[in-house]
């Protein structure tokens, strides 16, 4: 029985809680939040012990793993202390506010035996899997250029009451909501060279953006191109979608279907030459929980593998985070240079 | 309980296979209109039973529907809440607390207000979740008053999320909230219907109301065809199954023939968008289902469930 501590019980800990506390061969017996009124309740309803202080937790609870799902800017503190006592660690996106602070959790887990994994979900996403290995078995050839949408009705007014309005918390568009789309651009094409003309918007935030354009440049002339937006009030949800141009056909994919154009047989999964069409159902493997969606449990489920030695590492580690983190701070230096010469021209 | 229930995921543009069939489906029903339509034509098609998500169109539709009662005279509703989109993005731009205040406060004329301070407290910190989820209830209640509803579910999103988390007090309580209050039948959709069974019934809820996805292709049935087949074979609850057509992956003749051969199907809860895809599910259950009892042993009913329809009106007076 592996025995797990959750700190930061929001939304992604109460969904990470109530997957992993569904395995019969996972008892999650501590919980730390700043909130006295999820303690509280923590307490009283769920049968954990609550904590106001992960130090104090990870002292006091007797763990196997720690899932940290605090405001990022908390990450770092937290995922130090764990790794510190070696204990797993599973940290959600994204990995920390600068790059430097990832290399020095790289570095940690580099020094041990921890298992270490970041929660950029898309990656266990059936449909994203699906187009990785079309990608990689090359089967429409080398890619010319891709764009990757992001949309959401995340933030469609004023979030002073929110962290997610506070970038030095790790708010903002960016951050929050674009390092998905960037982590699964790096996943399913590489890590670009270069970005450049970056530009990061407001909507209705008054601090941090809330929507974003770049370039990714790439050696052989490769580009892509990112739009991420999470105040379109035409979602229901947050929605994905990815086209990617090769030379000898095209992917174009969402969460739910992709649809791929081939100039000849592409000798996979049985796709055909011309327009192929496959949806979620024709390839989502059954899991053993379903809460929000196949990829929560499949990541988490994924984690424990690893720490039990029935999987390999390294599918979303803190390495392949880290990348992402990287990403995210060459978006900012382009559109901090982008916003120099708007100046200029001004 | 009702055979044959019209859900309505279709309406605020759901589809489990397809972002460009959500897409079409949202700009169709994007007018309550074409809802109503719709509805309209299930109605006249015989299917009096409807199921009802809390979204924001919920209000408009059972506005419509108060202000018809001849049109809608034999109408049952079974309520699904709450529709956690909008908690979520409300949570997102104010913080819990905030979100959590509006949710109870929006809507309410001054003397509802001050009642629901006087349960609910100044503020929803200092209280018990279980008040706090009694008080949202209520709130997401409000929209069905005067209608005749016959059981209230729990959206999967949280019973599945109370299953997981192993809070088997907070299902107990909103199952006898909703009898208490209500004196309806309290539900529970979940995308985990074996689990759930297991877990209402150890919380002491007999022969509970189970509505998971019940589908050849084993979509959204966690952990498999399998093991649903097996809980229906020998677990004494009432099941009723949504997602038959796996949002159009199974052609329907397929369809309905798998789900009304499983034994313990209380109820098929089926979307369409059109008065023909309605006749055709239609036609097919009855098909297979001629005799309008359930296929199944004799059912017990909730205890203290009160005898047919509650009407809200009365109900909400009291609380």
């Amino acid at each position: 029985m592996l025995r797990g501590g959750i700190i930061g019980f929001g939304r992604m800990g109460i969904t990470h809680f109530a997957i992993l506390n569904s395995r019969p061969d996972v008892e999650i017996t501590a919980i730390c939040d700043t909130h006295s009124f999820v303690r509280r309740n923590i307490a009283r309803h769920l049968h954990v012990t609550a904590y106001s202080d992960h130090e104090k937790m990870l002292r006091d609870a007797d763990l196997d793993f720690v899932v940290v799902a605090t405001p990022t800017a908390m990450h770092k503190a937290a995922a130090c202390c764990a790794l510190e006592r070696g204990l797993h660690a599973f940290v959600e996106k994204p990995l920390t506010l600068n790059p430097d602070d990832s290399h020095e959790l790289l570095a940690m887990v580099g020094r041990s035996a921890c298992v270490n994994q970041v929660g950029y979900v898309l990656r266990f996403s059936d449909v994203f899997m699906q187009v990785k290995r079309l990608l990689d078995a090359r089967a429409i050839g080398d890619l010319v250029s891709y764009k990757m949408e992001m949309r959401g009705p995340t933030v469609l007014g004023d979030t002073r009451g929110s962290w997610r309005s506070q970038g030095d918390a790790g708010g903002g568009c960016l951050y929050d909501f674009a390092s998905h789309a960037v982590d699964l651009v790096n996943y399913l094409v590489g890590v670009p060279e270069r970005v450049v003309g970056a530009v990061l918007r407001p909507v209705y935030s008054r601090q941090v953006e809330d929507a974003l354009c770049a370039t990714f440049l790439y050696a052989g002339n490769l580009w892509g191109n990112l739009m991420v937006n999470w105040s379109d009030p035409s979602c229901r949800k947050p929605s994905y979608r990815f086209e990617a141009l090769g030379r000898n056909g095209k992917i174009i994919a969402d969460l739910h279907a992709y649809r791929a154009f081939f100039r000849g047989p592409p000798d996979i999964d049985g796709l055909t030459e011309g327009w192929n069409q496959r949806h979620i159902t024709d390839f989502a493997a059954p899991i053993r929980f379903y809460l929000r969606g196949f990829e929560y449990t499949r990541q988490l489920d994924y984690f424990i593998d690893c720490i039990e030695g029935r999987a390999s590492p390294g599918v979303s580690s803190f390495a392949t985070a880290a990348e992402t983190d990287t990403v995210i701070a060459r978006i900012r230096a382009s559109a901090a240079q982008e916003k120099r010469s708007e100046r200029w021209i001004a | 309980m009702d055979r044959v229930i019209f859900g309505d995921n279709q309406f605020f543009g759901i589809n489990h296979m397809s972002e460009d069939k959500a897409q079409t489906l949202a700009e169709r029903f994007k007018d309550v209109r074409a809802i109503l339509g719709v509805l309209d034509a299930a109605y006249d098609c015989g299917i009096h039973a409807f199921m009802l998500n809390t979204h924001d169109k919920a209000r408009e539709i059972c506005g419509h529907l108060r202000a018809n009662p001849q049109r809608y005279a034999d109408l049952r509703l079974y309520p699904s809440l709450p529709y956690a989109y909008k908690y979520a993005n409300a949570v997102n731009e104010k913080g819990i607390v905030e979100a959590l205040n509006d949710f109870l406060f929006a809507g309410r004329t001054a003397g509802e207000a001050f009642a629901t301070l006087i349960r609910g407290g100044r503020t929803i910190i200092n209280r018990d979740l279980i008040d706090v989820m009694k008080l949202l209830v209520d709130a997401e209640m409000r929209v069905f008053r005067g209608l005749n509803v016959r059981a209230v579910f729990l959206q999967n999103i949280v019973s599945d999320l109370l299953l997981g988390m192993g809070a088997r007090d907070l299902l107990k309580a909103f199952a006898d909230h909703i009898v208490a209050s209500y004196g309806v039948d309290p539900g529970f959709n979940t995308m985990n219907m074996p689990q759930m069974v297991k877990c209402l019934q150890d919380c002491g809820i007999e022969n509970p109301l189970v509505c998971s996805s019940i589908n050849k292709a084993g979509y959204f049935m966690s952990p498999g065809v399998k093991e649903y087949e097996e809980t229906l074979r020998t677990r004494h609850f009432r099941a009723m199954a949504m997602s038959v057509l796996a949002s159009g992956a199974i052609e329907p003749r397929e369809a309905i023939a798998y789900v009304c051969r499983l034994p313990n199907i209380q109820s098929v809860v089926f979307g369409a968008s059109s008065r023909t895809h309605i006749e055709e599910i239609q036609r097919l259950i009855l098909a297979h289902w001629p005799a309008a009892e359930p296929s199944c042993a004799p059912v017990v009913e909730v205890k203290h469930a009160a005898a047919g329809c509650a009407d809200l009106n009365a109900v909400t007076q009291t609380t």
